[in-house]
């Protein structure tokens, strides 16, 4: 086990360095680079040598392969760098957004698990009856609804029937947690109705497929209460998928938050992701796309890891 | 120009069993999947409304009315018209065009590749194998739309290009899926017997392994199909996917569908509908595809 944990965590290692390399030089091929951009802002047109100045300034005069190996030794120390935009650290500009961001995706999980699972349950019981169809539409219907689109129609609706918006200032929840869930559980409902559809499908088909297993007639053949099969048996063996597709779901809401901050004019990671990639922002959109990769990898390290501790059939090498 | 392989296409969706009868197999799918039959109605409404455009749009939908705009729906303007006096029933019509072009466009490509890549994985195993599995790792660590943000902002923003970026996030996805199929086709007695007789490499993925995976392929396909439209909705909404003046449902929702989503609520609703009922309909039929084609990929 311990020999397992050590390699799968070496593993890790090679799989971010190739994110970092996609990363980097991915969009150093973008046209146009944050000093031409930022110049020509002010004043439309700027000469030869300031630009060379500056791109001097942030090192991007030099070759490329000697601007990643600076740019990866930073890494490794969690030194992301200065933002190539507005000057300041990397780790302050994503403290900032950070809370609200991952207050988001906490908030939309909690929505979408305690929709899914109830949701799958049931549907996967009463299989091929009207809950099932019902169930079935409304999970397809949440994966096909954009959540920009259900979180225009949400603020559409509050400002069309009650006259009321939700407030537009973020206050952090510990200075006022009704102001700050007034605000937020609009963009988490919106967020969370797709990945409560996501989890309700595979809860529902792996109840449909625990529920067919030999233990679970047995339970039932010898006379046990139906709840009890229901929570002890089949439950606890169909949890693992749905757990999976839980954790991975959420490390890539950060993506799905991208479109919805927008809509609600939310201050988050997505919408400095945007950002960055708008100003060309290198170090800032090679910071977070590694933070988001990087959380990807760990929780399928962590997945991988809970299989085993979770499920004694499956054996490590 | 792109239309013609489209319909082609899905016609061949609509096939999964040819060798029992082609029509007895339709109706086969229409009385046990009923949800999957009604998936594919609208798919072939939809393929008929965009192949149709130019007969069936009231209106030329570029062509700015100052006269009539913010007007709610009305006799001449069923759906009402956008903040520079378009007719928005004419640019959903010719949006169906953006939506389909991408979304084939993106999710064949991309299912293709990554099965080729899957096959190819699995037919050569080993080094080869080893080296494209980390690689698909990498690009499995990006969000989807992370990744096509970043390629659209490197390829520009035309239709073409969006296919290209949406595309090349799904092979990896596709691959993974294909290659554990393909691996226990490698050891059928076929494949030796192929490669017993002296076929290339080339001919035995291509012609011995790739149709053999062609129930997988199809599953992922027309599960591509509606991400693909709702990536490139959520592309065009962040202003990064199909630009103005041409019709997109998701360029419809940026700029003033919000900002005018009090006075003019039909500009923000009826898009949207569009995108989500484009994308229900391929999700219903993806589904059922999946029940009818292989039951134990039911999980996926």
């Amino acid at each position: 086990m311990w020999k397992y944990l050590l390699k799968r965590s070496l593993l890790m290692i090679p799989t971010l360095l190739g994110v970092a390399v996609v990363i980097f030089f991915l969009i150093r091929i973008i046209p146009g680079d944050v000093v031409e951009l930022r110049m020509s802002g002010d004043t439309g047109s700027v000469s030869e040598e300031i630009l060379k100045s500056e791109r001097a300034r942030f090192g991007l005069d030099k070759p490329v392969w000697q601007q990643f190996v600076t740019w990866i030794a930073g890494v490794a120390r969690l030194d992301f760098g200065t933002s190539m935009w507005t000057g300041a650290p990397i780790w302050d500009e994503i403290k900032l957004r950070f809370a609200l961001s991952m207050q988001v995706a906490v908030m939309a999980t909690l929505i979408a698990v305690s929709l899914a699972i109830p949701l799958g349950v049931i549907a996967a019981l009463k299989q091929d009856s009207w809950i099932d169809y019902a169930v079935r539409i409304f999970s397809i219907a949440g994966l096909a609804t954009p959540s920009f689109w259900l979180g225009i129609v949400f603020i559409l609706s509050l400002l069309i029937i009650f006259k009321w918006l939700p407030p537009m200032v973020y206050t952090p929840f510990w200075v006022d947690p009704w102001q700050n869930i007034q605000q937020l559980i609009w963009p988490a409902l919106a967020v969370g109705y797709r990945y409560s559809a996501v989890a309700t499908r595979m809860t529902r088909s792996a109840m449909l497929e625990v529920l067919r297993e030999d233990y679970i007639r047995t339970a039932r053949a010898k006379g046990l209460w139906q709840k009890l099969v229901l929570w002890r048996h089949a439950l606890k063996n169909a949890m693992l998928p749905v757990m999976t597709v839980v954790g991975i779901e959420f490390a890539f809401l950060l993506g799905g938050l991208v479109v919805t901050e927008q809509v609600f004019n939310l201050n988050g990671l997505g919408l400095l992701f945007v950002q960055a990639v708008a100003h060309r922002d290198y170090t800032l959109i090679q910071a977070l796309v590694m933070l988001v990769a990087g959380f990807t990898i760990l929780v399928n390290f962590a997945m991988d890891v809970m299989y085993g501790w979770l499920d004694p059939r499956i054996r490590y090498r | 120009m792109a239309m013609n392989p489209t319909v082609e296409h899905a016609a061949e969706i609509e096939r999964p069993a040819p060798r029992s009868g082609v029509r007895s197999a339709i109706v086969d799918f229409c009385r046990r999947r009923t949800l999957g039959a009604l998936g594919a109605a609208v798919i072939v409404l939809m393929l008929t409304v965009a192949t149709f455009a130019e007969f069936l749009a009231p209106y030329d939908p570029v062509a700015n009315n100052f006269g009539a705009m913010l007007s709610a729906p009305s006799r001449g303007h069923w759906l009402g018209t956008d903040s520079f006096g378009r007719d928005v029933l004419s640019r959903l019509i010719y949006g169906s065009r953006t939506a389909l072009m991408v979304g084939f466009g993106a999710s064949v490509l991309g299912a293709t590749l990554g099965a080729i890549l899957g096959v190819g994985g699995a037919y050569f195993a080993g080094k080869i194998d080893l080296v494209l599995q980390r690689i698909m790792d990498i690009f499995l660590s990006f969000p989807l739309i992370i990744l096509a943000l970043a390629l659209v902002a490197i390829l520009g923003n035309t239709i073409p290009n969006l296919i290209i970026a949406i595309m090349i996030p799904m092979i990896p996805r596709c691959a993974l899926v294909i290659r554990s199929s393909a691996l226990s086709i490698r050891e059928m007695p076929y494949v030796d017997a192929a490669r017993a007789a002296g076929f290339s490499h080339a001919r035995i993925i291509m012609r011995h392994m790739l149709p053999n995976v062609m129930a997988p392929y199809l599953i992922m396909l027309t599960a591509f199909l509606g991400q693909a439209i709702l990536l490139e909705a959520s592309l065009s909404f962040l202003g990064l996917g199909v630009q103005e003046p041409l019709a997109a449902w998701g360029l419809m929702l940026r700029g003033a569908a919000v900002e005018f989503a009090e006075t003019a609520p039909w500009l923000a609703i009826f898009p949207g509908l569009a995108i989500s009922l484009a994308v229900f309909a391929f999700n219903l039929f993806g589904d059922s595809l999946r029940d009818a084609l292989d039951p134990r990929l039911r999980t996926q």
